[in-house]
C-alpha cells in the first residue's frame, strides 16, 4: 500500500519484480541502478548467495522526482526466483503497490513461467489481494536470443497474459525494455493513486 | 528527527532522550517508513526499513512454521553497536521499531524505554486515515519527464 504524506507532500510506492529463476529480475534492478543518476537512487541491497542467486531479495530505492506537488519515491525489489523459496517470496510481496511480471522468453521455460505466474496469484491471496485487483505488468525478457529458442510477445501473451494486461518485450542485459516496462508499472501504480485508492 | 506525522514527534523525542539511541527508525511492517531519526540520506533510511522489515517478517515466519507465539523483539549485538527490532500493533495497523544503541545505552534502557514510546504511540494515534484522491488527472506528463531525465533520455 503506498505511503502518503500529506503535509512533506511525499509519496513512498513498493513495486515488486517477479518470476521464475534467472528469468532477469535483479538484472532489471543492475540496469537501473546503471542508469541512473547516483543523486537520484540509493544502494542497491542484494541478499544473495555466493553463487549470486537472489536469497530473499533485491531493493533499489529511486526518487523520481516531484509529481502533481509530490516527492515521488519508488522501492524496487525482486524476490528469489527459485521454487523452494517461495516463504521469502511471500514475505516481499507483502504491502507491494505494483507488481512486474518478468518471464523467461524462452521456449523450455515455459512451464516454469506459468508456475511462478500461479505461484503469484497463489501468493498475493495468501496477503488477501486478489491479483486482478494490483497493478501489474508483463515483461518477456531474452528477446534477445536466436529467434528459434524463444516465444514472441505475441505468442507469450497468447500463453500467459489472461487478463491482457500491459506488456513489453525486453533484453534486460542491453536495457531494452527495462525502462518502458519501469515507465508502465509507475503509470498504473500512479493511475491507481490518482483514483483514490487505499493509502497508508 | 523526522517524522511523516506530527503525533509520533512527541513519543519518538521522548524515547530517544531517554534512550540515548544513536539510531532509530520506525517503519511499517512492508518496510515503508514512518519517522526516522539519526539517518544523514534519506536512501539509507529506505534500505534500513526494507532490512529491518525483512527481518522481522521472517522471523514471524519461523515462529509460524514452529508453531510458537510470535517474537515481539530481538537483538544483536556488535562490538561496538548493539541493534534492537521489535515489532507492535498501533491503530495504523502493525508497525516496527528498529534501534541502534552505541555504549552509553545498553539494551534494557532501550527495551523500557521503547515499550514506553508504543504506549505512548497507542495513546496518541489517530484512527485510520481516510482514503481519498492523492494525485492529478494529469500527471502522466510529469512522470514521464520524471523518468526520462532519471534514465538520461
Amino acid at each position: 500500500m503506498s505511503l502518503v504524506n500529506f503535509t512533506a507532500r511525499e509519496i513512498t510506492c513498493k513495486i515488486v519484480y517477479y518470476g521464475p529463476g534467472r528469468s532477469g529480475k535483479t538484472s532489471n534492478l543492475q540496469y537501473i541502478y546503471s542508469r541512473v543518476p547516483e543523486g537520484r537512487r540509493g544502494r542497491m541491497v542484494s541478499l544473495a548467495t555466493k553463487g549470486d542467486r537472489t536469497l530473499f531479495f533485491d531493493f533499489l530505492p529511486l526518487e523520481l522526482g516531484t509529481i502533481s506537488g509530490f516527492a515521488t519515491r519508488f522501492q524496487l525489489y525482486t524476490v528469489p526466483g527459485q521454487v523452494y523459496y517461495n516463504a521469502t517470496r511471500k514475505l516481499v510481496l507483502q504491502g507491494a503497490d505494483g507488481v512486474v511480471f518478468v518471464a523467461d522468453s524462452q521456449a523450455r521455460r515455459f512451464d516454469d513461467n506459468l508456475e511462478s505466474l500461479q505461484n503469484l496469484q497463489e501468493n498475493l491471496l495468501g496477503h488477501g489481494v486478489d491479483i486482478r485487483d494490483l497493478p501489474i505488468v508483463y515483461q518477456y525478457n531474452k528477446q534477445d536470443l536466436p529467434s528459434d529458442l524463444i516465444l514472441s510477445p505475441g505468442e507469450l501473451d497468447d500463453a500467459l497474459n489472461f487478463r491482457g494486461v500491459k506488456s513489453y518485450g525486453a533484453d534486460c542485459l542491453s536495457g531494452n525494455g527495462v525502462f518502458e516496462t519501469l515507465r508502465g508499472i509507475s503509470e498504473l501504480v500512479l493511475k491507481r493513486l490518482a483514483a483514490g485508492s487505499p493509502v497508508a | 528527527m523526522r517524522a511523516l506525522e506530527p503525533w509520533v514527534e512527541a513519543p519518538l523525542a521522548t524515547f530517544l532522550a531517554e534512550s540515548s539511541a544513536r539510531l532509530t527508525l520506525l517503519m511499517t511492517s512492508a518496510g515503508q517508513v514512518v519517522a526516522q531519526h539519526g539517518f544523514t540520506r534519506a536512501f539509507d533510511v529506505m534500505s534500513a526499513a526494507a532490512l529491518g522489515a525483512a527481518i522481522m517478517a521472517s522471523t514471524d515466519e519461523l515462529a509460524r512454521l514452529m508453531e510458537v507465539p510470535a517474537f515481539h523483539a530481538l537483538s544483536h549485538q556488535g562490538a561496538h553497536y548493539g541493534l534492537f527490532l521489535s515489532g507492535f500493533d498501533t491503530p495504523r495497523g502493525r508497525w516496527i521499531g528498529l534501534v541502534v544503541f552505541g555504549p552509553e545505552s545498553s539494551l534494557g534502557l532501550v527495551q523500557l524505554f521503547f515499550q514506553r514510546m508504543v504506549a505512548d504511540l497507542v495513546t496518541v494515534a489517530p484512527g485510520p486515515e481516510p482514503t481519498g484522491q492523492v494525485l492529478g488527472e494529469d500527471f502522466e506528463d510529469e512522470l514521464n519527464a520524471s523518468l526520462r531525465t532519471l534514465f538520461g533520455q
